[in-house]
């Protein structure tokens, strides 16, 4: 048989098409209208939201006295039952609970929690014991298994975290397809894969290299590709969350076939003068997130679309002497999606009555097992395959 | 021996051989070159940055310089103190790339790897990392009671909290689990037991160590089976009895300067003569000598970490970074900070360095800081940012990393070989055979280019 370079160099028609190699050519010809599977975007509120000025317990008396100068005053909650209100910049996010497209569960955390922000994010990338170091992320781990390929997971940044790390498959990273797509144009990169072909890329560290370059470089084309044929219409608030979620929905809407999404939006380690910065910290993310949900209502998107907002840790129930909170321990999440089983709140209140030695909030929801329901009864995949280990599942979806 | 094992040798001891270097000893037998390689680590050279303005950090507490000072300035200057680290981490890159003791800067490296610890008081962290230097060819024993005693150690894994009332475990479960030992091989009674015999293990404020006596528990543990008044020295005693120790730590020099894919022969074999009498030295030199290291399988198999890149062409063309911080930003970019680890169990290494965004990103290194390429990608914000210091480096798009490249010095050393043993010094696997025709097919118009291209393909990304 004739060697593929050497057709090439004897053929007129040697047009790009025929450098991709052939398992590769296999992924991009999947028709893309796969309309109806589930798609997942986490969003991570980096820094560690303060929870209890999220979700305000406003008659509590123990909420107050902690906190004499940055609690949220009554008038300023908007209130939803005896116990718990929003914080008033999450008006936005009121609009999805009426709707019941909302679901907040309270006190979620893990045992012997961490209060550093590296420790503490690992633990949630990956889904670990607190004692327990694992370097591939839930979401890499689920893109490994069940997506094969990087484009399944796609995180809205230049560089890839650790949630969306495989062992030997990663996730994909892009605040912006078109550099993305440049980046695996540059000449030698492009000449080297031009070159390449699959038939004697082995196991080993160099041919992961190359598999990997060729990934990228199908992943990267495709995503650019895709999802420029669909361009929102919607306005965003014009800062750089809202266009890190117009993107994503971007890439939802333009029927990407890809399941996972990861946000991070940073800002939120409030030490110090908490309260004018948290104020606009919530407003920009709720603003943001109503939007994005009307533009995938608009596109028919929401229905195949949940969204889960965590935080790495919450913090202290007692204020600092600086205007602030320090780190602490369990937050609440928030679900959301079309059709969610539990609407509104979906456990109690948080116990401010009993707290642990550092004076935090206790977790009663192990974050895992948000994970397992999500991965099981949204992604329909086995929990544990990902996991590793099953949890009890919750009933919000 | 083979130009292309005195090749592989330098790859694994050093960042890649240079040519000079090389032509030196490329007639010298085996014994020779070891010689050569290791009389010339056999200095120690401690990195000492200019810390001047804050030596008053030396002897006075923070709660004297807050009341000399006052809150604000005092504030701000440990602020600024803090931001040394940074440097401190540009002139340990600067040593890996300049530094004539090869041997001992790649073990440094290693160890920082092994005995993982972040600070961000400046005059602990630099001498925590001269620790390292210092004992990185040394006795294994002496080592980690050093490290016990680094005030960095101490404080990262909490155990200047560690009192005889309230014993906190951190530390003496990271120093089996991570250090020593591995998960498995011990128990949580051994945990309880050592913490104890660490209890009150603290420092002076000039960085020195301290046993704050009333704090120590003086009494009787059990560990491993054995029973006395242990202190912490007792307790690192104990650890090295145990052959396990021996082999891990073993592991990870084979994973790290050997082979990713681990033989259990050789590994028994080199675990057996560190167990010995711990002599790193001992352990290394008998690595190198043995022949089964400079089997074809070991050759060329290991995916360089971010740092042996950047040190490795840095090597080849000296290149110096006009914005310091740009430094930052290639390792975040490639997801190794030095002095910033992410956590205590350190880089997993090997494929863990690679997805489609990082390798992207390595392959676009040469021409980067050797060929003024433009790169349009930024860095992650950073968890304490606020919103705006979060995003604000997204604002600039095209950037240069700024760099002054010393091509004369290339030039002399490099101009005049052939392209083919250009390629030779620059990789060392065994090309993919595409990749090879490919390069076998450029016009090579000058070495000095050709160079740029060797390092641009995916063979140079392992060693």
């Amino acid at each position: 048989m004739m060697k593929r370079r050497e057709f090439l160099q004897k053929s007129s028609l040697a047009s790009s098409l025929f450098f991709v190699p052939s398992f590769i050519k296999a992924f991009e010809n999947l028709p893309h209208n796969i309309s109806g599977f589930k798609k997942l975007v986490v969003i991570q509120l980096s820094g560690g939201n303060d929870g209890l000025n999220t979700i305000v317990p406003y008659t509590n008396d123990i909420y107050y006295k902690n906190r004499p100068g940055i609690s949220i005053s009554k008038n300023n909650v908007i209130k939803i039952t005896d116990e718990l209100g929003f914080h008033k910049e999450l008006a936005p996010l009121k609009n999805l609970y009426d709707k019941g497209y909302l679901s907040i569960i309270n006190n979620v955390g893990y045992p012997n929690p961490n209060r550093s922000h590296f420790r503490s994010s690992d633990i949630w990338y990956t889904a670990s014991k607190s004692s327990e170091f694992l370097n591939t992320g839930w979401l890499g781990r689920y893109i490994e298994k069940y997506g094969k390929i990087p484009h399944s997971g796609i995180e809205i940044d230049d560089s890839l975290s650790l949630i969306m790390k495989g062992h030997n498959m990663n996730g994909i990273a892009t605040r912006n397809p078109r550099v993305l797509f440049a980046n695996t144009q540059t000449p030698y990169f492009k000449k080297v894969l031009n070159y390449q072909s699959d038939e004697h890329l082995s196991e080993h560290n160099l041919g992961y290299l190359y598999k990997t370059m060729i990934e990228a470089k199908s992943s990267s084309k495709y995503i650019y590709e895709t999802s420029k044929t669909y361009k929102s219409t919607f306005e965003y608030p014009n800062n750089p969350f809202g266009k890190q979620l117009k993107t994503t929905a971007e890439f939802i809407n333009s029927r990407i076939d890809t399941k996972v999404y990861y946000v991070s939006m940073g800002g939120f380690d409030t030490h110090a003068n908490q309260s004018i910065r948290q104020n606009r910290l919530l407003k920009t993310y709720s603003n943001s997130i109503e939007v994005f949900v009307n533009d995938l209502i608009e596109n028919d998107t929401f229905k195949d679309t949940l969204i889960l907002t965590f935080s790495e840790f919450g913090r202290r129930v007692k204020q600092n002497a600086a205007g602030g909170t320090d780190h602490g321990a369990a937050n609440n999440v928030f679900i959301i999606g079309e059709n969610l089983k539990k609407k509104g709140f979906y456990n109690l209140a948080p116990d401010l009555l009993h707290l642990d030695n550092n004076g935090d909030l206790i977790y009663t929801v192990d974050f895992r097992e948000i994970y397992a329901t999500i991965l099981e009864n949204w992604l329909q995949v086995n929990d544990a395959s990902v996991l590793s280990n099953s949890f009890n599942k919750l009933d919000f979806i | 021996m083979k130009e292309r094992h005195i090749k592989h040798l330098y790859w694994r001891a050093g960042f890649g051989v240079d040519i000079n270097e090389f032509k030196k000893i490329k007639k010298f037998p085996k014994s020779k070159i070891l010689k050569n390689l290791f009389r010339s680590s056999k200095n120690s050279v401690d990195i000492d940055i200019d810390l001047s303005e804050f030596s008053s950090f030396k002897n006075k507490t923070p709660r004297q310089l807050r009341k000399e000072l006052g809150e604000s300035v005092y504030r701000k200057l440990r602020q600024k103190s803090q931001g040394k680290v940074r440097d401190l981490s540009y002139a340990w890159i600067d040593k890996l790339t300049f530094s004539d003791e090869l041997l001992r800067e790649k073990m440094t490296l290693f160890w920082a790897n092994v005995f993982v610890c972040r600070d961000n008081q400046i005059f602990h962290i630099q001498q925590f990392n001269n620790t390292l230097r210092r004992n990185a060819l040394g006795d294994f024993r002496t080592f980690v009671k050093e490290i016990a005693r680094e005030p960095s150690m101490s404080k990262y894994l909490n155990n200047n909290q560690n009192r005889k009332k309230s014993p906190n475990e951190n530390f003496a479960r990271e120093l089996m689990e991570l250090f020593t030992l591995g998960v498995g091989h011990y128990t949580e009674q051994d945990i309880k037991e050592s913490a104890r015999a660490f209890t009150g293990w603290s420092f002076k404020i000039d960085g020195t160590f301290f046993l704050r006596k009333k704090l120590h528990d003086y009494g009787e543990k059990t560990f491993f089976g054995k029973k006395g008044n242990f202190d912490g020295d007792d307790i690192i005693d104990i650890i090295l009895e145990q052959r396990q120790c021996a082999k891990f730590i073993c592991t990870k020099i084979y994973k790290y300067f050997i082979n990713p894919d681990i033989n259990e022969k050789y590994l028994e074999e080199i675990t057996n003569v560190f167990y010995r009498n711990y002599d790193i030295r001992n352990l290394m030199y008998y690595i190198f000598r043995s022949d089964w290291f400079y089997n074809d399988e070991n050759i060329g198999v290991k995916i360089k970490s971010p740092i042996e890149l950047l040190t490795g062409i840095r090597k080849v063309v000296p290149v110096t970074f006009n914005r310091k911080r740009q430094l930052s930003y290639l390792q975040r970019m490639m997801g190794q900070v030095l002095l910033y680890p992410e956590n205590v169990s350190g880089w997993k290494g090997g494929k863990s360095w690679i997805d489609s965004n990082t390798l992207m990103f390595r392959l676009k290194l040469a021409s980067l800081i050797l060929n003024d390429a433009v790169i349009n990608l930024e860095e992650k914000g950073a968890f304490e940012d606020s919103f705006e210091a979060y995003y604000k480096r997204t604002k600039k798009n095209n950037k240069f990393i700024k760099t002054t490249k010393n091509w004369d010095l290339f030039n002399a050393k490099y101009e005049r070989i052939s392209s083919k043993e250009l390629m030779d010094f620059l990789l060392i696997t065994n090309l993919d055979e595409d990749t090879e025709e490919l390069l076998d097919g450029l016009e090579v118009k000058s070495n000095r280019n050709f160079c740029i291209q060797l390092m641009s393909v995916p063979e140079y990304q392992l060693c």
